[in-house]
């Protein structure tokens, strides 16, 4: 059964331009110039229920804004949204009740009091009922190991710390679909993981439906089951991650630096990207060379003083996607 | 019965929050002090006995701090959180919520405002004791019109600021609105008693919502009278309630064509 379906959906601004200089400064205050700027371009998907799909791209792509329209928030300029057979511009009220929204760099919860009391209030706002309300609290705080946190002002909280409670917070009313927009973003690796970890259980044991957007290729490496890549404002690729991870998602980076001077010869499907004498950076083909292997026949060159692992920025992967297409349209 | 508990807790939780800011609370506590002592002695210096435009000493200076009560009282920061939410993009989270941002916001500051009721209200009363003594004539019964007065004149001071801080969906710069604003309410009422102005200007205020927002009240407070009250309160509720469904439009309006900031 389909969760959400979008069909031709556009969405223009109107931003207002304005040239170098006094002159235009006045010019532009009698009679505005206004440019169009097209954020999202005839995209068309659909989702079905439990789903997991990321929605990925680089920044400025229209992620955001389609999640926007998605919630309601935006109107779309054309084209037509249904989210759980609801109409999200003419029922975004009785869509709330259904969609909890995480947006990583915004919080929903009040900074100076401890999130029990935010949650008390969010429960009031979804209509929970109180004893209903206490025992989600729980369900949450032990999924998420935030019993300890509930008294704790928002204030005191690490960042990661913060994040669990807001998605938690977002998880109260128990909604079918849930969008995160950029949920892991500036967090560490230890709480990346455990981030995807959880988002990954909610959809196993709870059947929600998750709508994530990232511009983190682990993000969606690892929770998601498809993906869909958007540029520009439109859609240009639609696929299972399984095949997006071998066709594109087979690069890794690793920089390292050595205590001693090395010259290096790489193994087969490592390239030498950059190297120095004491530092270097591998582009490594996860098809053909693992990263166990690579670690190993670095720490045999001795003298490792540190290395760190990396996906490639998504730009790359877009760009790579890009001239793939090419490739295949000139093949 | 669903929104009084929905808009109930959250009156309940700004409360809360309120008690939260103590630093913010002894600033505001302090500068309040400071300028009513500024003005204390302003108006001492100007009163060399007998009364202006029918105030004597102790009432001038009780109306300032009940003037400044209301506007202290407001200091819910309306005006800022429009802005800051529209700005910020962060109305995104709230927009898609079941609840109306309106409410939702009127609710918040209204915490705050029963707070600073409360808080301020207990400091112009112990300043106006030390300073000059009770209010002469007055009276405990009229201390609930007085009251509702005064929470009429922040209600109205409320809805005009989200109606000037919601125009931020619309325009970039819009904080000349406020300025204007607030130095109006300031002449027309909150510095200077509206009997002070000129007779031309004195017809043009009472037309105006600007003087129903400090003077009403603090007027009612330093010379109670009922033709005064049935005079002065059906007016405040009638600015307020303009400035409510201005404020609504404000809202419809801005969000029918949102261009959300921030991505």
């Amino acid at each position: 059964m389909e969760a959400i379906t979008v069909s031709g959906l556009n969405k223009v601004y109107r931003t207002r331009i304005k040239e170098e200089g006094l002159g235009a400064s006045f010019k532009a205050l009698i009679r505005p110039v206004y440019k169009q700027v097209q954020a999202v371009r005839d995209i068309s998907f659909t989702i079905n229920k439990g789903e997991i799909l990321a929605f990925i791209g680089p920044n400025g792509a229209g992620k955001s804004t389609t999640i926007k329209m998605l919630t309601g928030i935006l109107h779309p300029t054309s084209g037509t949204i249904s989210v759980l057979g609801l109409n999200p511009v003419k029922e975004r009220q009785k869509l709330s009740y259904h969609i909890g929204t995480v947006f990583g760099q915004k919080s929903q919860l009040w900074f100076h009091l401890p999130p029990t009391d935010s949650f008390a209030l969010l429960g009031a706002i979804y209509d929970i009922e109180k004893d209903k309300l206490k025992k989600r609290v729980d369900e949450l705080s032990e999924l998420f190991e935030i019993g300890d946190l509930l008294q704790t002002p928002v204030r005191k909280m690490s960042l990661g710390q913060r994040i669990r409670c807001e998605v938690a917070a977002s998880l109260l009313h128990e909604p079918d679909i849930l969008f995160l927009d950029e949920p892991t973003i500036g967090l560490d690796v230890v709480v990346k993981q455990s981030i995807r970890e959880l988002i990954m259980r909610m959809n196993r044991e709870q059947g929600t439906t998750i709508f994530l957007t990232s511009h983190d290729a682990g993000d969606v490496e690892h929770v998601c089951r498809r993906a869909i890549v958007i540029d520009h404002g439109q859609i240009i690729l639609d696929q299972p991650v399984k095949k997006l991870k071998y066709d594109y998602l087979n690069r890794k980076i690793i920089a390292v630096r050595f205590e001693v001077p090395q010259r290096l010869e790489v193994p087969e499907g490592v390239k030498l990207e950059k190297s120095g004498e004491m530092a270097a950076r591998l582009s490594v083909d996860t098809r053909r060379c693992s990263i166990d292997e690579v670690m190993r026949w670095l720490i045999a060159q001795g003298g490792v003083a540190d290395i760190t692992v990396e996906d490639p920025p998504m730009e790359e992967i877009i760009a790579s996607i890009f001239s793939h297409k090419e490739e295949g349209a000139a093949g | 019965m669903k929104a009084i508990r929905k808009y109930g807790t959250v009156l309940k939780l700004s409360l809360q929050n309120a008690f939260v800011y103590r630093s913010n609370v002894i600033g505001g506590l302090l500068f309040y002090t400071l300028f009513i002592f500024v003005f204390f002695n302003l108006w001492r210096a100007i009163y060399q006995g007998g009364r202006v435009a029918g105030y004597s000493l102790t009432q001038m200076v009780w109306y300032l701090c009940i003037t400044e009560l209301v506007v202290f009282g407001c200091r819910s920061g309306v005006f800022g959180q429009m802005n800051e939410d529209v700005k910020s993009g962060s109305i995104a989270y709230q927009l898609n919520r079941p609840y109306h941002y309106v409410f939702y916001q009127f609710f918040t500051a209204l915490g705050g405002m029963v707070f600073n009721l409360l808080v301020f209200g207990t400091m112009a009363i112990v300043l106006g004791m030390i300073m000059v003594g009770p209010i002469p004539g007055f009276r405990l019964q009229s201390l609930p019109f007085v009251l509702i007065s005064g929470i009429m004149g922040m209600v109205l001071n409320f809805f005009i600021l989200m109606a000037l801080g919601l125009t931020a969906f619309r325009m970039e710069e819009n904080f000349a609105f406020y300025l204007i604003y607030q130095k109006l309410v300031f002449m027309l009422g909150m510095f200077i008693p509206v009997e002070f102005l000129p007779g031309w200007l004195r017809d043009i205020a009472r037309f105006l919502p600007f003087s129903y927002v400090a003077w009403a009240p603090a007027r009612l407070a330093v010379a109670f009278s009922w033709e005064l009250f049935i005079e002065v309160f059906p007016v405040q509720v009638l600015w307020a309630v303009i400035a409510f469904f201005i404020a609504m439009a404000m809202y419809r309006f801005g969000v029918s064509g949102i261009q959300a900031h921030g991505g």
